[in-house]
């Protein structure tokens, strides 16, 4: 288990400093460069040095990034081109916005798919099982900004019960903190959900048909106990997969829904900034969102052989 | 006796079962292929004819309700919102099959190379494509087509290249088992050249599943170059796309909602549509 770790840690850290470098090479991808574009075609050579030298520009990948892993050594991610403000600054106002997004959505998601899935195994063919497959490819054929524009069309424009967009802190108005967050939460729940619903009725179905359900159903055992205790683990592997997965993409996933309701986090920050060819943001931020990516593979291929040991057995033999 | 009757009454009851699911799917499909030929039909005479301007302004008859003569209504500038969702259409479409050339092609070759052959070259592009998933997909969308210009060939390749991974690992997996089979290992035992074994046994394996999550790309092309639109970064201004057209209704939404319910609801039909003809074509080929 320590030498499998082990080798993916490092495997995983090979990953993140390819990333990195590419990360560090998107000046280059542009003709021109950003100094002459922001000081005007009539600036000095020192003028152009310092500018260079202030926002980490100018020089190889290789130097930008050694550059970049001494600020963050120091707590210093860069400073943003247009706004002149610290990177890490702007990041620590906008990373909790986005986690608490996706967190929120995740215990939502998990909340609906959970019950009704192990319910619906339970029963195959039942009303239940037949609406929530139906709804669950309903909502998959939706990407997230046509579902946010029906909630929001339904929600705030129909039915006048919650704010279109908008974000207010939860310091300063609880309650106006709640009925921001309900719209863009549903609209990555639902997704969500019916992505896991699918997941985990695919994989109860099976283990609900082997012997030793069969056993314990024949010992009397109740359904809700057989599903949660005996069922769910067996059954949860493709889901913690996909939660894995799901919460190393969220950063970047949240782009959309940050968008469309206007929420100050980490989507709406980047994508802002590739407009803005604001270099440094996009750099800090790419490496900072393929870092949690590539944790979260990492934890999840070694909860594997935590939730089922047989997969570590399989792999020494 | 009464047993037999009562195994008998089940086993009809699963015939039964049986019989209205595989009507249900059936019915299922032809809808979907209806509105995919419709969708087609609709466009090439957005193509052919002036019938379907999508660029036409008549600023004195904006925001007009859905009727006969403007089946979604018209935006805000006056143009008709069913010419114009008949050309976003278009736009997703030729996304979308520009998207699964390169990737079908590039993965396949990726997949298949590295499956086949194993060894070093299967671990460095292992490697490679963890370090592509790394990076949030709508991230490096977003960032390659801004820098090199939002144009339909952009968009469309751009997609395409990060739809390589997904199509190597579909690829890769089944190109691992075919290499196994006894035909193959007879072929390399008497010296046959190796391309005549990639195109004649790997590759006639390796179709089946290509077809199947083709489907899956074409849906996930669809999506991504809609939220590439609707975040802006797509096609510009008034060429028609369904992310954008979505997004300009927004401003209106509660004076005129057809602006972007009409596009919505045709791009989660369209999803739909293919995602079902998708599941059959899985269900055939496996």
């Amino acid at each position: 288990m320590i030498h499998f770790a082990a080798r993916r840690g490092v495997r995983a850290l090979g990953v993140l400093l390819l990333v990195a470098v590419l990360a560090m090479s998107t000046p280059m991808m542009l003709p021109g460069s950003p100094a002459l574009a922001a000081l005007g075609l009539e600036a000095t050579d020192e003028e152009i040095a310092a500018f260079n030298d202030k926002y980490n520009l100018g020089a190889d990948p290789f130097t930008r990034l050694w550059n970049w892993l001494d600020g963050l050594v120091h707590g210093d991610l860069g400073t943003s081109i247009i706004t002149d403000a610290a990177v890490t600054g702007q990041l620590a106002e906008r990373l909790p916005v986005t986690l608490e997004l996706v967190l929120v959505s995740l215990a939502v998601a998990l909340v609906i798919a959970l019950p009704v899935a192990l319910r619906a195994a339970w029963r195959p063919g039942s009303v239940l099982d037949r609406v929530s497959q139906v709804l669950a490819f309903v909502l998959l054929s939706m990407p997230g900004f046509v579902l946010g524009m029906l909630l929001i069309y339904l929600f705030a424009v129909v039915l006048r019960v919650l704010p279109a967009t908008g974000w207010v802190p939860f310091s300063e108005d609880p309650l106006g903190h709640l009925t921001h967050l309900i719209l863009p939460v549903t609209t990555m729940a639902l997704a969500e959900a019916a992505v896991y619903l699918r997941a985990l009725r695919a994989d109860a179905d099976e283990v609900l048909d082997s012997t030793y359900i069969h056993a314990a159903q024949a010992r009397g055992m109740k359904p809700a106990r057989l599903l949660l205790a005996r069922a769910l683990r067996p059954a949860s592997l493709p889901l913690v997969t996909l939660v894995g997965l799901n919460l190393g993409m969220a950063l970047g996933g949240t782009l959309v829904v940050e968008t469309m309701y206007a929420i100050p986090g980490m989507g709406r920050y980047v994508s802002t900034a590739i407009g803005q060819r604001d270099y440094p943001v996009i750099e800090s931020t790419t490496i900072i969102l393929a870092a949690a990516m590539v944790t979260a593979t990492l934890l999840v291929d070694l909860s594997y052989r935590l939730i089922d040991p047989r997969i570590a057995h399989v792999a020494r033999s | 006796m009464s047993l037999a009757a009562e195994a008998g009454r089940d086993v009809h009851a699963a015939v039964r079962a049986t019989r209205r699911r595989r009507r249900l799917d059936t019915a299922a499909t032809t809808v979907a292929a209806g509105w995919l030929i419709v969708l087609a039909v609709l466009t090439l005479v957005s193509i052919a004819t002036p019938l379907l301007d999508p660029y036409f302004q008549d600023f004195t008859s904006a925001k007009l309700e859905p009727s006969l003569a403007h089946p979604f209504g018209t935006d805000g500038n006056g143009r008709d919102v069913f010419a114009r969702t008949v050309a976003g259409a278009q736009n997703s479409l030729v996304v979308a099959v520009i998207t699964l050339v390169v990737g079908a092609v590039g993965g396949t070759l990726i997949g298949v190379a590295a499956g086949y052959f194993r060894g070093a070259l299967d671990n460095v592009i292992g490697f490679l494509i963890d370090a592509v998933l790394a990076i949030p997909a709508l991230l490096l969308i977003i960032t390659i087509v801004s820098f090199r210009g939002p144009s339909i060939t952009s968009i469309g390749t751009t997609i395409g290249l990060l739809m390589i991974p997904a199509f190597a690992r579909v690829t890769r997996s089944i190109a691992l088992t075919v290499r196994e089979r006894d035909y193959v290992k007879a072929a390399v035992l008497i010296d046959t050249p190796t391309p005549r074994i990639l195109v004649k046994a790997v590759l006639p394996a390796v179709a089946p599943a290509l077809v199947s999550y083709a489907f899956t790309a074409m849906t996930a092309a669809i999506v991504a170059e809609g939220s590439l639109s609707f975040l802006g970064y797509g096609l510009a201004a008034p060429a028609p796309s369904w992310g954008g057209i979505i997004a300009e209704g927004r401003a209106d939404l509660a004076t005129a909602p057809w602006i972007t319910l009409a596009p919505a609801l045709a791009l989660a039909a369209t999803v739909m549509a293919i995602t079902t003809i998708g599941e059959r074509a899985k269900e055939r080929y496996s």
